[in-house]
């Protein structure tokens, strides 16, 4: 039943990121059957046998004792995995059709993550917005406090000027030096080629990279009953559109642009995933998890 | 080309609305905020002057769909030739009331000039032209059929005589609109009439005619109004016993006449009997009471007179027939004991004004050998049982034309049988016995006053009724009924006779009716009316109907052709009008001329009947010529001579487009609803 609260518009009522965020992983996990305090790092894996060199400290005595044999014990998750978000805040992103923006999406996607991530799992959740410039920086931390600092960075983050990969990712480098799950929600309105080409440089310190793709559901499938001025949001540059165009060439263009973002990110080792407005949220989070677990 | 309603063209300034939406109105839009222009183009062709070409279509069906709307109530038409003067249909309508016997002012009477009029138009017509001559008097009659012969026609013509009846221009009306559903082509009908104000029916609309009849007026006569006494009215006895008491009383009417002194003469079988001066008031009425119709015993022929000196000499008298005889007997079945009965009946048989009927008592038991048919009619009066011979001879009597009163009385035996009527009472009222709320009586609530029974019986109804018998009155007439729906006086035919049933007493117990002055009313109507008195007098106009024989049932039908049954009458040209086979089987027949009728009725009795012509024919008023120009369809149309033309008179006839305006109208409905769903319908993108 909990499952509804991932719809973007039952979460649209809730006021607070935090019971925003606690609402959707409460019912995200209660969807997967399992305990909500699962624990990644607990779990026993396997035994290895003892080669020179290795820590006398994972050593199963009780094994020793018994068989007199010396086997290391293996457990998931030796370590925990960093989680940086790196939060589009530009004017694009305050587009909505409906109730949600693509911000306020955003906003609780990544709420969802941290809560997550230091609530359930203890990774240290750190958080970047930005726009044309590095606007916010959280450092990922474990401290106490750290969620609310989070969310509290998500709460001011207002959209505001343009969108520009080029500039803030440079300094990502520096922010960005240990490994760990590094989640890029956008509109990502901007050629593929220089999105991909802007962000494939943070996969080199083996960090996950994971490009969260966010839209209204009416940019992808627009309606128009006539012929319209459109206003960008980012640039106030004035447009006049006639149906037939947006029915047949923006569709083609648009999933052009879709199809080209999907294939240049895979082909860059980066993860894509598409996400609409109007979809609940438990695409980003299984996503998320399974990371998690794959880079254990 | 032209329009009915040319004011409702005014709508075509609706056009504007149309030309303001689609071509004056500023295309405001409201700018939509997206996140990127990215994928956007200009839309070069989304220009407004891309949208004017585009919408074209839907604006111009949007005007076209004004433009025939605001047509459409104008009612356009369209003058075109009308087919050839040949194939035009020459209808020649010849009046032959009885108002055209009066004088058309110089020699001889209207309907001459009529007929020369008519003889006219026939000749001028075309040779190949279909002409049809029709008599107009109380009915319309056709001379003859379409035909080209002119010797046809002008002999069709020549030979109509001059009538007695009320003619009438909403009969003329009736059959010109059953002919135009049968007859499409163009109708010329020329009315060649005196044009009396009374020959116009009630309502004007009666009198309109078909699109396709063309009428043309021709009055003949004197378009003022010309002076006319007449005898409007005679109030006679059908009847009388007593020469001496008799009255006759005549109504002298004048119309559009002066003050005069009239001599009014009263004649019978030839011989002028008694004479009287009148003085009839300018334009109005006058009464002249006769007192004492000396006449020998059987039919008399009787006239009332005046000296008229008038143009108009055939409503100058108004005939009448009186029978003398000595008074018909009426036999009273009473029971022994009932002594009251034949007291009450008796007194008001004899108080009735012509006293001609003399009242029988009688026993059932001395009644056995009596035969009914010596007796005007029997009365059953609270008779329990009566001898089986007697019954037979009654119903006897009743199949042949006799007629029998029945009173029930209180008699429990009737409970099984009534004598002669063949039901059976079903049950009792005993008002009297009703609970304190009621008042202890009942008064009849309904009677049907077009019966000849009681009629002019007034005040019947301020009876009181202390107990009636139940009575299913099954397939009989019921003449009235008490105030809680039960029936009265109920009317049962039994072959050529009658069977009226009284379902109370004449006793003053069971009600006290006898008591009440309509008693005597009622009892005079019913003796005239058991008697078949009421059948054959009365006043009697021509063009009305005479009963010959009852209503046929399959059982009178058999009977009649067992016994033969025939009526004969004779005419007042001396001739039998009816056939022989027609005389066999004929219920009514319609007197058509004014006289005498000498009528012997299917169930044996003899009648004379004098038939007067309609009084309203006496009025020679014409009609205004605005009403004629009118009914002629031309309001405008300037009157030449005697005769009022109709405009559509000039070969041009008129197709109304209204039916074709419509249509287009539906078809531009129909594409704009299309075009416009299919231009301004939600674009939507479908996933």
């Amino acid at each position: 039943m909990l499952q509804r609260f991932l719809d973007p518009a039952v979460l649209h009522g809730i006021s607070g990121l935090d019971l925003v965020a606690k609402t959707v992983v409460d019912g995200f996990v209660a969807g997967l059957h399992r305990s909500p305090d699962l624990g990644f790092s607990l779990e026993f894996a396997e035994y290895r046998a003892y080669s020179p060199g290795d820590d006398l400290r994972h050593v199963d005595w009780n094994l020793f004792a018994r068989t007199e044999r010396c086997y290391l014990k293996r457990y998931r998750g030796e370590t925990n995995t960093q989680l940086t978000v790196l939060l589009d805040a530009s004017n694009s992103m305050k587009y909505g059709s409906g109730a949600v923006t693509k911000m306020d999406y955003a906003r609780y996607v990544a709420a969802s993550l941290f809560y997550l991530s230091i609530h359930n799992q203890h990774d240290p959740a750190g958080l970047i917005v930005f726009d044309d410039e590095v606007r916010d920086y959280i450092r990922p931390s474990t401290r106490q406090g750290q969620l609310y600092r989070l969310l509290a960075g998500l709460e001011q983050a207002e959209p505001a000027a343009r969108t520009d990969f080029g500039k803030p990712l440079k300094h990502f480098q520096e922010f960005l030096r240990k490994r760990g799950i590094v989640l890029v929600i956008s509109d990502f309105y901007e050629q593929p080629e220089a999105i991909v080409k802007a962000i494939e440089p943070l996969r080199f310190h083996g960090s996950e990279v994971v490009l969260l793709h966010v839209l209204d559901a009416k940019e992808i499938y627009p309606e128009m009953r006539g012929p319209a001025i459109f206003v960008d949001l980012e640039t106030d540059q004035k447009l006049e559109v006639i149906p037939d165009y947006v029915k047949t060439q923006y569709r083609a263009k648009m999933d052009d642009h879709l199809e080209q973002m999907k294939e240049r990110a895979q082909a860059a080792g980066l993860g894509y995933h598409l996400l609409t407005t109007d979809k609940p949220l438990d695409r980003a989070l299984t996503e998320y998890l399974s990371l998690r677990q794959g880079g254990r | 080309m032209g329009f009915l309603a040319p004011w409702f063209l005014g709508g075509l300034l609706a056009v504007g609305l149309p030309v303001f939406v689609h071509l004056l109105r500023k295309q405001t839009t409201v700018p939509r905020l997206v996140s990127s222009l990215m994928f956007f183009e200009q839309g070069t062709q989304s220009s407004v002057r891309h949208r004017r070409l585009r919408y074209l279509l839907l604006f111009a069906l949007r005007v076209a769909l004004v433009i025939l709307l605001a047509l459409a109530f104008a009612r356009p038409f369209f003058r075109h030739k009308t087919a050839a003067a040949s194939d035009k249909l020459l209808l020649v309508v010849v009046d032959d009331s009885f108002s055209m016997n009066a004088s058309a002012g110089g020699p001889g009477t209207k309907l001459d000039e009529a007929k020369r009029g008519a003889l006219a138009v026939l000749s001028h017509k075309a040779a190949s032209q279909k002409a049809q001559v029709i008599a107009l008097g109380g009915e319309m009659r056709l001379l003859t059929q379409p035909v080209v012969d002119f010797g046809q026609l002008r002999a069709a013509v020549e030979g109509i005589e001059p009538g007695d009846g009320h003619g009438t221009f909403g009969e003329l009306a009736r059959g010109m609109r059953a002919m135009a559903e049968t007859v499409h082509t163009p109708v010329e009908l020329d009315l060649f009439s005196d044009m009396q104000e009374a020959n116009m029916p009630g309502n004007f609309a009666d009198m309109v005619m078909p699109g396709n009849v063309a009428l043309v007026l021709h009055r003949v006569g004197a378009a003022s109004p010309v002076p006319n006494w007449n005898v409007e009215n005679v109030q006679a006895p059908g009847q009388l016993v007593d020469t001496k008491k008799a009255r006759v009383i005549a109504v002298i009417a004048g119309h559009e006449t002066p003050a005069a002194t009239r001599t009014v003469s009263l004649v019978v079988n030839g011989n002028v009997v008694a004479a009287k001066k009148v003085d009839v008031p300018a334009n109005g009425r006058a009464t002249v009471m006769f007192e004492g119709l000396d006449v020998p015993y059987g039919e008399s022929r009787c006239v009332v007179r005046i000296d008229s000196a008038d143009g108009f000499t055939a409503d100058d008298a108004r005939i009448f027939a009186v029978k003398r005889a000595d008074p018909e007997r009426v036999l009273f079945v009473h029971q022994a004991s009932d002594s009251r009965s034949p007291l009450y009946f008796g007194a008001a048989l004899a108080a009735a004004g012509e006293a001609s009927f003399v009242l029988q008592p009688i026993t059932p038991e001395q009644a056995s050998d009596i035969d009914p048919s010596k007796y005007a009619f029997v009365v059953l009066s609270d008779v329990p049982s009566v001898p089986s011979i007697l019954e037979n001879a009654l119903l006897r009597n009743v199949n042949d034309g006799g007629s029998v009163l029945v009173a029930t009385g209180m008699s429990e035996s009737h409970r099984e049988h009534i004598p002669v009527y063949g039901g059976s009472v079903q049950d009792g009222h005993f008002y009297a016995r009703g609970s304190l709320a009621d008042e202890g009586f009942s008064t009849v609530g309904q009677a049907d006053a077009s019966h000849p029974a009681i009629k002019d019986a007034r005040g019947f109804e301020g009876a009181k009724f202390f107990y009636a018998a139940a009575v299913d009155p099954g397939k009989a007439r019921v003449v009235a009924r008490l105030a809680d729906g039960s029936p009265l006086v109920v009317d049962k035919q039994i072959g050529e006779g009658h069977v009226l049933l009284f379902a109370s007493g004449f006793d003053n117990l069971t009600n006290d009716l006898p008591l009440n002055p309509a008693f005597v009313a009622f009892v005079d109507q019913t003796a005239r009316y058991l008697s078949g008195e009421e059948r054959v007098s009365g006043a009697r106009v021509v063009d009305s109907f005479v009963q010959l024989r009852n209503p046929v049932n399959e059982e009178s039908a058999v009977a009649n052709k067992e016994t033969g049954a025939t009526v004969d009458i004779i005419g007042p040209d001396w001739k039998r009008p009816l056939s022989l086979r027609e005389a066999a089987v004929a219920e009514s027949f319609q007197l058509a001329r004014a006289g005498f009728y000498q009528v012997r009725f299917a169930n044996g009795r003899d009648a004379l009947i004098a038939v007067n012509p309609d009084p309203r024919e006496s009025d020679l008023a014409v009609i205004p010529d605005d009403v004629l120009k009118l009914w002629s369809g031309s309001p405008g149309a300037e009157t030449a001579g005697d005769s009022i033309q109709a405009e559509v008179q000039d070969g041009r006839g008129v197709s109304n487009l209204w039916w074709w305006v419509m249509l287009l109208l539906m078809i531009a409905a129909v594409a704009e609803s299309i075009l416009a769903s299919r231009y301004l319908g939600t674009q939507r993108e479908q996933p």
